[in-house]
């Protein structure tokens, strides 16, 4: 017989917090039974990291718990550790990226900036040992899913206060996803249709091919919050110009203001920045794929109205497109190839517009059917 | 070109350099394991960084608590699947080079919540990551890093427990070792050790068997010399008046054990009893002695309420409950081991084969 004092004093979990790991669970990932999820994030996403745990338990699934106390996941040993060791992967490394059923990563960081010092030489190096292990993530055929957790940094970088963050943040992610689904899948379906694609806006005018791809409504995969319809446009169509002169063009801690790129025959045959344009012309030649586009998206998420030098919210931007240099999405018929995947968004609302087949489909960021 | 390492303690540098040079020998092309908390984060970039100029590679595994336990998880998972690690877990501990348990907890007490059956089965499942460094199959270190819950707990402030630390591991341990190798030598050559103290007359069988020397190595701090002795010997009784013993989250006070044929045949505390018996009864193997151990670490002169520093205090001895050391002839198996320490400096006294070798805690020898 045991006595143990077991106190069972479950504490409270903010509601949302049980709502939101119920998404990613359940809908996002759709863990299984027997599955091995690796669960990765910073410490300052704790309590949905405990939830999600909890989740997975509950569904009799395996819950990995890998924290990160840095972005990239150990930078301390990568700055001091020389290129050819960054470069490889360990066995224990590549069995953790081959034989895991899914992973959910929250990103939580204190300074969003926390990797700039790394050399860029090295992420790649680091990135292209870990690609041969992602195949089935980028294939499409292994679900998982990323999203940010509020902290201080990332409230600064949106130029918020924590509390302003937080509001905004359960806003874009607790939201009628399967209105929001159905709204995105009647857009997919006239881009489906179309051939020829034109951006118009300040700066811009950019014409690309969708023909013979289908686009992907983003609603409960691998972002959260999701909110975009996104297509892989065919590698050797774009032409003409885009500037990306509303917002910064955000990607590995660097900020690169007033990019501006020129494409001939799909690639980037002409680049400027305003400011790190070193940083955007080394990622440029990081491979051959890196000067043509993977990855065209449309933000849908009405709960995102605002730029917050973060990616995964600021794509969603009700209004914008974006466009990613680099690696395409082999499931949406990309054949392109890059360790580089980039994306950057370019706001339509102020007079902008995008022409399926020479039709208007949408003026200011607002769809004309 | 100088890095700019920002360490706020320049004694953690130097603690992770000990442990990657001293306790783990780290070669090029290894896979260290780094299993710990984010509040050790300073010593985990300073192992990076060691780990970087050996050509080795750091696996982290970092939670809440120490890696592979998830009490998240384990609170709700079916009890099926507590009781083995998940494949990917057992892959790492198969194939690790070289592992750093760095205790580092925000809380002492967390996990301790999980149910008693869910914390046997997980605890049972953390078995297989021992199974590599008990059988001395890979270099290993245990240790612990300076946290505001370990200060508490020792009854200190952060910085006085951070001096205690480090005073404790940043020593000269090849002199250390030479000096405790002389007193195994005398313990090696003896048949029979006999315990006498408050409350306490005990005596074992070390008869073909033979010590190893703690000389900063599989622990840090290090600083005791270490036997296990013959399964069937331990006879008398042994009162742990001095200090509490903590294990698996539970604090214990007043441990009074009787032996008979080398198996504890009556026991008592003063707090906590029926866990004592709990875990007395946990299987075949945990009411035998795995370890006898005796503290040497200078460094060491209080009791802080944690193993790791409590049996290397100079002048005491510590028996544990359960499982032994196959690399010094043990034969005892237990999914428990549990050292208790025994403080020998007011008035107690160690025999060997009758001669006295120390004395209130001074070796004579």
């Amino acid at each position: 017989m045991s006595s143990f004092p077991c106190i069972d004093c479950a504490a409270v979990t903010d509601p949302r917090i049980e709502e939101l790991a119920t998404l990613l669970v359940e809908r996002c990932v759709a863990v299984r039974p027997g599955w091995q999820v690796l669960v990765m994030g910073h410490p300052g996403a704790r309590p949905l990291l405990e939830e999600l745990c909890g989740q997975i338990g509950r569904r009799g699934a395996y819950a990995l718990l890998r924290l990160r106390l840095e972005s990239p996941p150990t930078r301390a040993w990568m700055l001091e550790a020389d290129e050819d060791l960054v470069g490889r992967f360990t066995e224990i490394e590549a069995h953790d990226y081959d034989t895991m059923d899914t992973y959910i990563v929250v990103e939580a960081p204190e300074n969003t900036r926390g990797g700039a010092d790394v050399p860029a030489a090295k992420v790649a190096a680091r990135n292209a040992a870990t690609r041969p292990h992602m195949k089935e993530i980028f294939a499409g055929t292994k679900p998982w899913v990323g999203l940010d957790f509020p902290t201080q940094g990332l409230a600064q970088d949106a130029g918020m206060t924590l509390r302003e963050f937080e509001a905004f943040y359960w806003g874009a992610m607790l939201l009628d996803w399967e209105a929001l689904a159905e709204r995105m899948r009647v857009i997919a379906a006239r881009f489906d249709a179309a051939d020829e694609v034109r951006i118009v806006g300040g700066g811009t005018d950019l014409r690309f091919s969708l023909a013979g791809r289908h686009g992907l409504v983003d609603a409960l995969g691998a972002n959260m919050p999701g909110g975009e319809v996104f297509y892989s446009p065919v590698e050797d169509s774009a032409a003409g110009v885009i500037e990306y002169s509303e917002y910064p063009a955000c990607y590995q801690s660097h900020e690169v203001a007033g990019v501006r790129l020129r494409f001939e025959g799909g690639k980037i045959v002409e680049a400027s920045a305003d400011s790190d344009e070193e940083f955007l012309l080394g990622l440029l030649d990081a491979d051959e794929g890196a000067r043509r586009l993977g990855e065209f998206g449309i933000g849908c998420n009405p709960g995102i109205q605002n730029h917050m030098r973060n990616t995964l919210f600021d794509e969603k931007i009700e209004g914008t497109v974006h466009f990613a240099i680099g690696q395409g999405f082999g499931y949406l018929g990309g054949t392109n190839e890059s360790v580089v995947h980039w994306d950057m968004v370019k706001d339509l609302r102020p007079g902008g517009r995008i022409e399926l087949d020479g039709e208007p489909v949408q003026e200011n960021g607002r769809w004309l059917f | 070109m100088a890095l700019l390492t920002l360490s706020t303690d320049p004694r953690v540098d130097a603690y992770a350099k000990l442990l990657v040079e001293r306790c783990l020998d780290v070669r090029p092309g290894m896979q260290v394991l780094i299993r710990t908390t984010p509040q050790a984060a300073p010593a985990v970039f300073a192992l990076e960084r060691e780990l970087a100029r050996k050509g080795a590679t750091p696996i982290l595994r970092i939670g809440f608590v120490t890696w592979p336990t998830n009490p998240a998880w384990a609170a709700e998972a079916p009890e099926e699947l507590l009781g083995e690690l998940a494949e990917i877990d057992r892959f790492a501990c198969d194939h690790m080079d070289a592992r750093i348990t760095m205790d580092a907890p925000e809380n002492t007490r967390d996990g301790s919540d999980l149910a008693p059956e869910r914390f046997q089965l997980v605890k049972k499942a953390e078995n297989y990551f021992y199974r590599r460094s008990m059988s001395s199959e890979i270099p290993w270190v245990s240790c612990a890093y300076p946290t505001e819950a370990l200060a508490q707990a020792a009854g200190m402030s952060l910085a006085q427990f951070e001096d205690v630390l480090y005073g404790a591991c940043l020593i000269d341990w090849d002199a250390e070792g030479e000096r405790m190798r002389r007193y195994a030598d005398a313990f090696d050559a003896a048949e029979q050790v006999r315990i006498v103290g408050a409350g306490t007359d005990l005596t074992l069988s070390l008869a073909g068997r033979r010590g190893e020397v703690d000389k900063g190595h599989t622990n840090m701090p290090g600083g005791e010399f270490f036997y296990s002795p013959l399964e069937d010997s331990a006879e008398g009784v042994i009162e742990y008046s001095e200090f509490p013993s903590s294990y698996q989250g539970h604090e214990f006070a007043g441990i009074r054990l009787e032996f008979h044929g080398g198996s504890v045949v009556e026991a008592s505390a003063t707090k906590n009893e029926s866990t004592l018996y709990d875990l007395l009864d946990r299987d075949e193997g945990s009411r035998r002695i795995g370890e006898l151990g005796i503290g040497c670490n200078p460094g060491l002169t209080r009791p802080m309420n944690h193993v790791l520093f409590d049996e290397k205090i100079d002048g005491s001895i510590h028996l544990a409950l359960g499982q032994s050391y196959e690399k010094v002839g043990g034969k005892n198996v237990s999914s428990i081991h549990w050292d208790i320490v025994k403080d020998l400096r007011n008035g107690g006294r160690i025999e060997l084969d009758g001669k006295t070798v120390q004395e209130n805690g001074r070796w004579l020898i």
